[in-house]
């Protein structure tokens, strides 16, 4: 295939980007979108170019590295599907695309594609955790858990923080990056303990850190490779007001 | 304490100020709505209704507050919020594309200004009559149950609708208001956290219908007067023109 590229090139954190145009041809239907990154990278190398840089780590959908806006859609034309499990198949010989990071305040760009999604691993840290003893773990059948609950939890720990969901969202909020963290302790017995602080102080970091508010558009359900519901942010918002009200 | 005040600093919060007002204003339509029907019950039925919510006093100066307030603090929450949106992306794409947005939640701002414009002139015409004196001064209506003579709201408005430019920005203003609603009802269930599956199951399908119902109601006035369903009421002896 061949493909006319059109990517985001940006020094630093404190240079002026642009785009700039790349040709590529030779490109197998069979490569993943950040192996055809990879070629365009070696020939930038062999011309003493600087490669782009972009981030990936598994390359199999689950550390969330591999975040990247191509032809306007977080992620690429696939739904459910990570940058490093879309294929090149999913485009057509001659195709123009376009590959930019995330944009957000809070999410600097480091150079490239390459953002800095610390802003998230401070919502974490304000209370995405449940404190235990250490000690040995109990057995598991003592906490009995009801099925849908457990199953409910499981989706919403899905999330793998790849900030698709802000990137989609028209106005840059993290409302179902939040929402899931907040979801995937609260729906488990474990997470009581902590549940209203939790959602109070998670809530209060996303809000410092700059993101946009949700005007529940849903774009970023739509956006998640793991398909996270929305249902998470009503949950997250009637936890938010009964910690209020009863907290 | 603590918990009280970081829900009154927050996004969240703002959020659930938007959606009370939002919903409280929804009611306000609902009423005035079935009200304005009464256009095509006659003069004597719709500006009856018009003296007996004069009549209402002190309680009518409670409604108005109300919803004076409530607007007030949607049109706050709208501004705060939007400009955190919009500094929350200081850097636009080159290519972005909608993914399940509709079209009308991804322009409530745009709606809610045009609905802001509407609603200063609405009032600058019908209630404060500036915008046409000569159709809001046309002379009063003697009440054939009372004998009383009152404000004639039936000629009044059908002289204003007879204003094709009028009926016009009336219909423009509507498709606002129902493009607004149509994504209003379901982003306020979800920003108040309403998860019981019985209800959400229908709040999806509850903005669409209601604002279908607000367009063609609403609309059926302006229409009615076009088409004259809806004729001025022949002049009445006692009553100086
Ligand atoms: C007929 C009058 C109006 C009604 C019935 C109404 C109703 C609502 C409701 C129920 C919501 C949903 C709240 C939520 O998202 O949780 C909303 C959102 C919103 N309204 Fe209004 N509103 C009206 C007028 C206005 C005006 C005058 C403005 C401002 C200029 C405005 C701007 C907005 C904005 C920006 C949103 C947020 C978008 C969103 O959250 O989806 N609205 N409105
Ligand atoms: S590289 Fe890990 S999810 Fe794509």
């Amino acid at each position: 295939m061949k493909l006319s590229l059109k990517v985001w090139r940006q020094k630093n954190k404190e240079a002026e980007g642009q785009f700039k145009d790349y040709a590529l041809s030779d490109i197998s239907p069979d490569m993943s979108f950040l192996e055809m990154l990879d070629v365009l990278n070696e020939q930038l190398l062999a011309k003493g170019e600087d490669p782009v840089a972009f981030d990936h780590d598994c390359r199999e959908g689950i550390c969330g590295s591999c975040s990247m806006m191509i032809n306007g859609k977080p992620h690429g034309p696939e739904s459910m599907t990570t940058t490093c499990q879309l294929h090149m198949r999913k485009f057509k010989d001659g195709d123009n695309v376009v590959i930019e990071p995330w944009r957000a305040s809070p999410f600097p760009v480091i150079r490239d594609l390459v953002v800095d999604r610390s802003a998230f691993d401070r919502i974490i840290q304000a209370g995405g955790f449940i404190s235990v003893n250490t000690g040995n773990a109990q057995d598991g059948n003592t906490l009995p858990i009801p099925k849908p609950d457990a199953d409910s939890a499981m989706d919403a720990a899905a999330c793998i923080g790849c900030g698709a969901c802000v990137a989609a969202c028209k106005n840059a909020s993290a409302m179902l990056f939040t929402a899931a963290k907040v979801s995937h302790l609260g729906y488990l017995p474990q997470g009581q303990p902590e549940r209203q602080r939790r959602v109070l102080k998670m809530v209060e970091q996303m809000d410092g850190e700059g993101f946009g508010n949700c005007t529940n558009t849903n774009d970023c359900e739509a956006a998640c490779p793991k398909g996270i519901s929305v249902k998470n942010i009503t949950r997250l918002n009637k936890d938010f007001l009964k910690a209020t009200i009863f907290g | 304490m603590s918990s009280l005040l970081h829900f009154l600093r927050s996004t969240v919060f703002t959020k659930i100020v938007m959606a009370t007002s939002g919903l409280l204003i929804i009611g306000f339509l609902v009423g005035h709505l079935l009200g304005n029907l009464l256009m095509f019950a006659g003069p004597e039925k719709i500006n009856g209704y018009a003296l007996g919510l004069k009549n209402l006093g002190p309680l009518l100066w409670v409604v108005r507050i109300a919803m004076i307030t409530a607007f007030g603090l949607h049109v706050w929450s709208s501004i705060e919020l939007a400009l955190r949106n919009r500094a929350a992306r200081p850097i636009a794409y080159d290519t972005k594309k909608s993914l399940k947005s509709t079209l009308a939640s991804r322009t409530m701002l745009v709606s809610g200004m045009a609905i802001l414009f509407f609603v200063i002139y609405h009032l600058l015409h019908y209630t404060f009559g500036i915008i046409q004196p000569n159709t809001y001064y046309a002379g009063g209506y003697r009440m054939e149950s009372t004998g009383e003579i009152v404000h004639h709201v039936y000629n009044m408005v059908v002289a204003g609708f007879q204003n094709p430019f009028i009926a016009l920005s009336y219909m423009i203003a509507l498709a606002f208001m129902s493009s607004h609603v149509s994504h209003a009802m379901s982003s306020a269930f979800q920003t108040l956290g309403i998860t019981n599956p019985n209800i959400s199951k229908f709040t999806s399908k509850l903005g669409p219908a209601l604002a279908a119902i607000f367009l063609i109601g609403y609309l059926s006035i302006p229409i009615g007067v076009m088409i004259g369903v809806i004729k001025k009421a022949p002049p009445q002896e006692h009553v100086l023109e």
